[in-house]
């Protein structure tokens, strides 16, 4: 709930690419097909990723008429779930398995065949019991200038935003840094360029001398 | 042009913005003055971090109410060290902002906001991104006013002498004005 309430972390980026005039259909459709999908305790999946509505972590169909709000901001929200077995879990888990099983057979050391057996048992009985870990990454899109707040700073998460999202919306999204920010703002391709040929100053010598670096052209 | 046909090479720009911030806000009283805005109200808060620049940088790390007056980031600035993270609290106009910024990406973290009024999730929503605008706003707006003045050969070397002048004496101004 990063962006309805409390504090919030979060970086900037920039879609790039063409849209069309009327994308709501187009795109609600694309979301439905990325939407998020529980994953099955009974299978290999670890991790699954998807679009959920805004406003229900349950709900992956985004309507049409309500997708882009006031101010032409689409309100997004990626779902992350993660079901693993903490690697210590598993490993106390499976040594209490291998005792049990080595005593039923009436041995003192099961095989490796029987000891692989074991762990892909456990691991499937785990999976069974456990929830997986849910993390819900919200976004803020406006359309009028192309950026996006995404409540996030973390690199893993944000990478699979940015997959999500460029697959989804067949767009193309740059993080806004110290440069980006300056180009959204306005400063020109010149500007941009004079100040990429700035040396660093250095204010604590008092000399004076490099500072300025290589004087910008008109500006 | 396309940002991404930019390389993000100007974090050192941005460490010299955060850096500037602190010398302009205390020059000006502890404010200054953004066109389209007004007057905003700046304070370093909570963090603060300088860092040198180069491969083997070496940084100092304050964690206070007002970093700004502590020994260590003085001394900092005296060695060569520039802000590379701070938590600043913005005043502008009534509303009461709280943002940490970190210069090499420009990420905003632990950002609080004024108060909202609206009755619904959705009012309450819609002011809180106006919220972020204006916060942005003004941050993007000193960045690039800060921008604009170092590309300015007839006004950066005068603000360069005065932080020079102002890092010789450890942070401190010499004519405070309010």
């Amino acid at each position: 709930m990063a962006l309805q309430s409390g504090s919030i972390s979060y970086m900037r980026l920039v879609a790039v690419g063409e849209m069309s005039d009327a994308p709501e259909e187009a795109w609600c459709a694309a979301l439905a097909e990325r939407g998020f999908m529980e994953i099955d305790p009974t299978g290999e999946l670890q991790e699954s990723c998807g679009w959920v509505r805004f406003d229900d972590a349950f709900e992956s169909n985004y309507m049409p008429h309500e997708l882009i709000g006031p101010g032409g901001v689409v309100l997004l929200r990626m779902r992350v779930d993660t079901l693993k077995i903490p690697a210590a879990t598993l490993k106390a888990h499976i040594a209490r398995a291998v005792r049990e099983r080595s005593k039923a057979l009436g041995v003192d050391k099961l095989t490796r065949t029987e000891k692989d057996a074991v762990r892909d048992e456990m691991r499937k009985q785990l999976r069974r019991r456990s929830l997986p870990r849910m993390q819900l990454i919200e976004c803020a899109w406006n359309l009028g200038t192309g950026e996006l707040r995404l409540a996030t700073t973390g690199r893993r998460l944000a990478g699979l935003f940015v997959d999500l999202f460029e697959k989804t919306f067949a767009l193309q999204l740059r993080v806004v840094g110290p440069q980006g920010v300056l180009w959204l703002r306005g400063l020109s391709a010149e500007e941009l360029d004079a100040l990429g040929a700035l040396q660093p100053e250095k204010f604590h010598l008092s000399s004076g001398g490099p500072g300025l670096g290589p004087q910008p052209g008109k500006v | 042009m396309t940002v991404e046909a930019r390389p993000e090479n100007l974090a050192f720009l941005a460490r010299e913005f955060l850096t500037w911030v602190w010398f302009e806000a205390q020059r000006g009283g502890g404010g200054v003055h953004l066109d389209g805005v007004g007057r905003v109200r700046l304070d370093f808060t909570r963090r603060l971090r300088l860092e040198s620049p180069g491969v083997a940088a070496e940084a100092t790390a304050v964690a206070a109410e007002l970093p700004t007056l502590a020994d260590e980031a003085r001394v900092a600035l005296q060695t060569g060290k520039k802000v590379a993270s701070t938590t600043l609290l913005l005043d502008v106009e009534e509303r009461h902002f709280e943002v940490a910024i970190e210069a090499e990406t420009f990420t905003f973290r632990g950002v609080k906001l004024p108060t909202v009024l609206g009755t619904s999730d959705g009012e309450r929503l819609d002011e809180r991104l106006a919220l972020l605008d204006e916060l942005e706003a003004v941050v993007d707006g000193l960045y690039v006013a800060f921008a604009r003045q170092r590309l300015d050969r007839q006004a950066w070397p005068e603000v360069r002498a005065a932080m020079h002048r102002w890092v010789a004496r450890g942070g401190e101004d010499d004519q405070p004005t309010n």
